[in-house]
């Protein structure tokens, strides 16, 4: 249904009425482009697996195939999200060269696969937009002999909701978003509060309180600090009430806005904020001279009932390279590499040889960190922050606008 | 002959039109097709309209009633934007016009080193100052060390405050005006202001009178080049703030931008934005006529 013709339907005669009486016409607005293609993909949910389909064209590899010699792998990937000693020791076992191109936001990367540029992986492809790329066909079938390492992932992962059979993903990074807080400098313990996300809406914390400049996690907090955990909410009401929260909040405690948490918690600008576990498993690397990372902790629901993410790699279809990318994928699978990988970029990889302990011995993550290690249960219980609907996503996006924006 | 010293002057324009062609006119065609345009409901991405007469309202509908709607939420944030870059304007003329005065007329051999020293900030990028800035403000920075020499406890500047904004803007965009001030000074007849003080006027009463009046073009120059892209910023807020309660309309509109099915609307503001910027720039070019024609 076009947004427009949504907004002018009964929901959004009762979302205008809401709006109107919590003085935020604004949210209403914005959300009427004309839509020029009407295609729409399948919305995964945990209860509602996807298997997508494999188009006439689009088939994967075959098996067999020998890695393509004298060739440059092209890796399109996330800014700073994969250790380049990895990649180096990857070019070094199979004698090839690895060029590694950077992104910075999702929706700049699908921008410029569908624009046409050509690279053989994408590293970090985050759940919501696999539809896109699957059914705009942007990436290939996987041929799973090429990836006997799969074996040492989470057995979820052999047929994760988002994409049964893992017919076109194989796992990279799985993080939750927890508290985070300076126990040095906050009188309050998460894990002993009633409602620990409503831990920021403290104003004795004014201009020490931070939330992710991410229109989901925003949105999901408001929502969670009201007790609502439906985090692919289209209910315009939740919506709503999640951004007078917000708005409250920023009345409160002169909400910043931004991705920084692991180093602006570490150097003490940030006391209090919600946090994505695999920045602050880096916080050790970002603390100033004399101050132990003791003094930052991680809140995350001990029973998993907390937001939960994991990212994707994928070969390109647009890949020169496939069986090398296949085999990059696999090299990325493997506990050795993974450790390494992980060693640089915080995120935990789901493999089963990684665990809290085995991350804490190899000194990967401080021990004071360990609740920002992620369990297989997390992956199962957690609540993962997913596609959306097109117009349900227009009113989170402009109730994010009105929240970022200081109103 | 004539038409042939015409086709010459008329080839010498020929590079300038085609970079401003290629550089200025396709691409604010093509964010108007994008804000006039429509939406991939599968990508959530905007599908630009190059046809002028398969244009869509509806982006433009949206952003008026975001600006000036019942309740708009984009109005307080140009409202905002506008109070903070007049305060910064003010601020950088207070400080940049005595700076670019001493230059011209009293820095005598020394004016080129005077001249280097202003041009030194833009040896080092915009972002590396604000950086730099960061780690000044912070809560144990320099800043806030020699506050406590006073015995001032701690500021926590970077916490969400409007004043390190306001003085992030004139930090970033002094040196341009300083810059244009001192060209309109420095080409000031000193006779004019010889003559004042033969006439009987004092130091403040030749400034008031005679030379105020003559940088008066220097000075509309130089605020129309600093208020410029100060209205357009984004990235000293997000530096030195990042707090919802300071973002201005760069800020809004860089959201936008950056938000999959809002970029039409972001595409919108930016020509308002654009228009709005016309308004001075005009100002100036009838302004600098009129002067040319006394």
């Amino acid at each position: 249904m076009p947004r427009r013709r949504f907004l002018k339907t009964g929901a959004g005669a009762a979302l205008a009425a809401l709006a109107l009486g919590a003085g935020a016409d604004g949210l209403l607005t914005g959300c009427s482009s004309d839509l020029a293609d009407t295609g729409t993909v399948p919305l995964p949910r945990q209860d509602h697996p996807v298997t997508w389909p494999v188009y006439p064209g689009n088939a994967a590899i075959k098996s067999g195939l020998a890695p393509e010699q004298d060739a440059t792998l092209q890796v399109y990937t996330w800014e700073a999200y994969i250790n380049q000693a990895v990649v180096n020791s990857f070019a070094k076992k199979y004698k090839t060269k690895v060029q590694v191109t950077t992104f910075n936001t999702m929706n700049e990367a699908v921008s410029k696969l569908r624009s046409g540029l050509s690279y053989d992986l994408l590293i970090g492809a985050t759940v919501d937009v696999l539809g896109q790329l699957i059914e705009g066909q942007l990436v290939q079938p996987l041929n799973h002999s090429y990836l006997p390492n799969i074996s040492q992932a989470w057995p979820d992962y052999t047929n994760p909701f988002y994409d049964q059979h893992w017919q076109y993903t194989v796992p990279y990074t799985i993080y939750t978003t927890g508290i985070t807080w300076r126990k040095d400098l906050v009188d309050e313990n998460p894990y002993a509060m009633a409602n620990p996300w409503a831990m920021p809406w403290q104003p004795k914390y004014k201009g020490r309180v931070a939330i992710l400049d991410d229109y989901r996690e925003g949105i999901c907090l408001g929502l969670m600090k009201n007790g609502l955990f439906d985090l692919n909410t289209t209910d315009y009401r939740q919506i709503a009430t999640s951004r007078q929260a917000l708005q409250d909040l920023n009345g409160l405690v002169n909400l910043r806005i931004d991705n920084n948490d692991y180093s602006e918690v570490p150097a003490g600008q940030t006391w209090i904020t919600n946090a994505w576990s695999g920045d602050m498993a880096a916080a050790a690397s970002y603390m100033p001279k004399g101050v132990n990372v003791d003094v930052v902790g991680y809140w995350f629901p001990p029973d998993g009932r907390g937001p939960v993410a994991n990212d994707t790699n994928a070969v390109l279809r647009s890949a020169t390279n496939p069986v090398l990318a296949h085999t990059f994928l696999n090299y990325m699978l493997d506990l050795p590499n993974v450790l390494e990988n992980i060693s640089w970029n915080g995120y935990m990889q789901p493999l089963t040889g990684v665990t809290p302990q085995v991350l804490v011995k190899e000194q990967i993550l401080p021990p004071s960190l360990i609740s920002t290690a992620v369990q297989p249960s997390t992956f199962r219980r957690g609540l993962f922050e997913l596609q959306l609907p097109v117009d349900a996503d227009a009113l989170w996006q402009q109730a994010w606008l009105v929240v970022s924006n200081g109103i | 002959m004539r038409n042939k010293k015409n086709a010459f002057y008329i080839a010498l324009a020929v590079p300038g039109i085609i970079w401003l062609a290629v550089l200025f006119v396709v691409p604010v065609y093509a964010v108007l097709s994008i804000g006039m345009g429509k939406l991939n409901q599968m990508y959530e991405a905007p599908v630009a309209v190059w046809n002028p007469f398969s244009w869509s309202s509806s982006n433009v509908i949206d952003v008026w009633r975001d600006l000036f709607g019942s309740a708009s939420f984009a109005g307080p944030v140009a409202a905002r934007t506008l109070i903070y870059v007049a305060i910064a304007a003010v601020l950088s003329l207070a400080i940049g016009y005595p700076a670019a005065y001493f230059v011209a007329r009293f820095a005598g051999r020394r004016k080129a080193l005077f001249l280097v020293l202003l041009i030194a900030p833009f040896w080092i990028s915009y972002m590396m100052r604000m950086l730099a800035w960061i780690d000044l403000l912070s809560t144990g920075g320099y800043v806030n060390k020699v506050l406590g020499w006073f015995g001032i406890s701690p500021v926590n500047w970077l916490g969400g405050s409007s004043v390190a904004v306001v003085l992030g803007l004139v930090y970033g965009y002094i040196p341009y005006l300083i810059l244009v001030l001192f060209a309109g000074l420095d080409r000031i007849d000193p006779a004019l202001i010889e003559a004042g003080r033969d006439l009987g006027l004092g130091r403040f009463r030749t400034f008031v009178h005679v030379t105020l009046p003559l940088s008066r073009q220097a000075i509309l120059a130089a605020l129309l080049i600093t208020v410029l892209p100060m209205l357009g910023d984004y990235y000293t807020n997000q530096m030195l703030s990042g707090a919802a309660s300071t973002s201005m309309i760069g800020n809004l509109i860089q959201g936008q931008l950056g938000t999959p099915g809002l970029e039409g609307q972001g595409a919108v503001l930016s020509m308002i934005l654009l228009l709005v910027l016309l308004v001075p720039m005009i100002y100036y070019v009838i302004a600098t006529n009129r002067e040319a024609a006394r």
